[in-house]
């Protein structure tokens, strides 16, 4: 279970990325996060492995809370699967896995490279689960495409079997049949360890598919929280409306967006 | 968040529009100053005596001057050094260890006639003494003398290369500003490379000499202090450029910073490391003929030796030495390149 309490992130420039932003998700559940660009869903998933350092507030992991003491065991619990893949471009997939085992593994043996042959196993495994062959394992990652290195971007995500999976915009540069395949990789991979996902995403049909859950966000704040039924096209009209550039100025459009906030929370 | 659109002139607003010459008369006085600037620093390194000699010089080969100081003092050392030194000739009643029936390779013992000139001490004049001297002929003596320096050179040169990595590996970590423990410990590693980087291996050279004595050990020392501010400079610089998507996957699971070193950053460096590493083997190769000059082993102390003692034909034979070693190594890394690419 991750919890948000009264989460607020101000970076130094002075953006209000996250507003008081409080929130619970149970453990083995696939919470979406939709919003338009810069609503704070990256901020918001990163505060979760300490990649960003909320300004107030906390987040608590099955009863620990995240702060400098907890990080080093809790990272260990939370795995990430990120936009870009971040593999290691000129090392071999096989490496690229088992660098998910680095917090469980001595320097010694991270650095001869010699893993236990359970590890080495499990690699295989997991490689084999998430749909690459044998062929694929000493290939460079950068060799491979932008479907095939998120695949190893999720085995390596679950090599030290994570309550909790942070998957910020996953699927965003890949075509839609890939994308669902991948979300499904993830959702599978998730409920056989009942692990709870935290899953950011820009395509709504998407998040309908795979959430168990939906949060809506915009300007660092929750706009809406509920079941994929009750996020009618309405919402999601509601949700992006005034995103895009239109006559309002800023100040307008701020006033607006406060006043969705209120219709779409009752929504929920 | 507050998006504006971006602002566009309302139509029929007039737009005047300017676009400057590239030139104007700043850039004029630019142009004078730089070349005042070079006419007074030419003329403070005797730039114009310099044209002058060489003009003459080359008037005198042509055969249009008359002197040149240039082209005497050449065809003077190059008279000298005419014919390079291949063998070697001892004296057998000063070699104390010659075993007469196990001589050197493709030596040979001679009886060399010598004329002398001795005081007669009761008449008081100069005669000439006829002597038999038995002397060993090495016919290809010095040629080895001077293949035995080269490979010290070699030598020297591959443990500068190896210290200086072995050197700069710990400082690049700490020069690297993401990876440095604190300020402290990067503003350290970064002063002790710079340290390391200002002073030139002759200088070094120089001082380790008259610490460790004469010989190879304060070659390999200077070679290699002066290459690890080198490489721990571009090691580190190379760290802190590195693709950092990698790097914050890592960190996002608590691998540690050795680790996402390892796994996150080497990868990804690798193959400017290795570009930069045969830089500096390439450098220390050349380096390693010249450190001797001060004292520090390989050719350039046999080079210094002999160019002290006027031996010009010993000097030409090292100077060919040095020419054939170092065009086989480029030929050998023309080699080495063309299989990687
Ligand atoms: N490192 C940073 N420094 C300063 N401001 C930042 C930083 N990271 C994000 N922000 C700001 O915080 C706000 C939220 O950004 P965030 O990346 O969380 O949005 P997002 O919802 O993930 O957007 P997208 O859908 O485009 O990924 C933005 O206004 C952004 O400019
Ligand atoms: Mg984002």
């Amino acid at each position: 279970m991750i919890r948000f309490e009264s989460l607020n992130k101000v970076w130094p420039d002075g953006t209000h990325a996250i507003r008081d932003v409080s929130l619970e998700v149970p453990r083995g559940q696939f919470c979406v996060i939709l919003g338009p660009s810069g609503a704070g869903k990256s901020t918001l998933l990163r505060a979760v492995n300490g990649l960003m350092q909320p300004s107030s507030g906390r987040v608590v992991i099955d009863g620990t809370e995240f702060n400098a003491r907890t990080q080093s065991v809790l990272r260990r619990r939370v795995a990430m699967v990120h936009q870009h893949f971040n593999l290691t471009n000129r090392m071999s997939v096989a490496a690229n896995v088992l660098a998910g085992l680095l917090p469980m593994v001595s320097t010694a043996r991270a650095m001869s490279g010699w893993f236990r042959p359970e590890h080495r196993e499990k690699a295989c495994e997991l490689l084999a689960q998430v749909g690459l062959s044998p062929a694929h394992l000493k290939r460079r990652a950068g060799e491979l495409s932008g479907g095939q290195q998120q695949r190893v971007g999720i085995a390596r995500a679950f090599m030290l079997d994570p309550e909790v999976v942070l998957a910020d915009e996953p699927v965003a540069s890949l075509d839609p049949k890939i994308s669902s395949d991948i979300l499904r990789l993830i959702r599978d991979a998730a409920r056989e360890r009942n692990a709870t996902v935290l899953c950011s995403l820009h395509q709504v049909e998407l998040a309908r598919e795979f959430g168990d859950r939906i949060v809506g966000m915009r300007d660092g704040q929750i706009v809406f929280d509920g079941s994929p039924e009750a996020f009618t096209d309405e919402c999601v009209e509601s949700l992006y409306h005034g995103a895009v550039w239109d006559d309002t100025t800023p100040e307008e459009a701020a006033g607006s967006s406060l006043a969705l906030g209120t219709t779409n929370v009752s929504l929920a | 968040m507050t998006t504006r659109p971006i602002p566009v002139p309302p139509r029929g607003a007039e737009v005047k529009w300017h676009l400057s010459p590239p030139y104007s008369a700043r850039h004029l006085l630019w142009l004078v100053l730089i070349v005042a600037l070079l006419l007074v620093t030419g003329q403070r390194t005797d730039m114009d005596r310099m044209v002058a000699m060489t003009t003459q010089a080359v008037g005198n080969l042509i055969g249009v001057a008359d002197d040149s100081q240039v082209v005497r003092g050449l065809s003077r050392v190059g008279t000298a050094m005419w014919p390079p030194v291949i063998g070697e000739v001892e004296e057998v009643n000063r070699m104390s260890d010659l075993d007469r029936d196990r001589l050197p390779l493709f030596s040979y013992i001679e009886v060399q006639e010598r004329v002398e000139q001795r005081m007669n001490l009761e008449t008081l004049q100069l005669e000439a003494a006829t002597e038999q001297v038995e002397v060993l002929v090495k016919p290809l003596g010095y040629v080895w003398t001077v293949f035995v320096k080269m490979v010290e050179t070699l030598e020297i040169a591959l443990w500068g290369t190896l210290l200086s990595v072995v050197l700069s590996i710990p400082l690049a970590y700490f020069a690297a500003r993401n990876y440095s423990a604190n300020r402290f410990t990067y503003t350290a590693a970064r002063g002790f490379i710079s340290l390391l980087r200002s002073v030139p291996e002759l200088i070094v050279a120089l001082f380790l000499v008259l610490a460790y004595g004469f010989g190879p050990i304060a070659g390999v020392l200077a070679l290699g202090l002066h290459a690890a501010g080198f490489l721990g400079k571009f090691y580190a610089e190379d760290i802190e450029n590195a693709d950092k998507k990698p790097q914050e996957a890592l960190e996002a699971i608590g691998a540690g910073k050795i680790k996402t070193l390892w796994y996150g950053v080497l990868p990804q460096v690798l193959p400017q490391y290795i570009a930069y590493t045969a830089y500096i083997m390439d450098r220390n190769l050349r380096m390693a003929t010249v450190v001797g000059l001060v004292g520090a082993g390989g050719i350039g102390q046999e080079l210094k030796g002999r160019f002290d003692m006027f031996q010009y034909g010993h000097v030409m034979t090292i100077l060919i030495a040095i020419f054939i070693f170092v065009f086989l190594l480029d030929q050998l890394q023309a080699r080495i390149r063309a299989r990687l690419i």
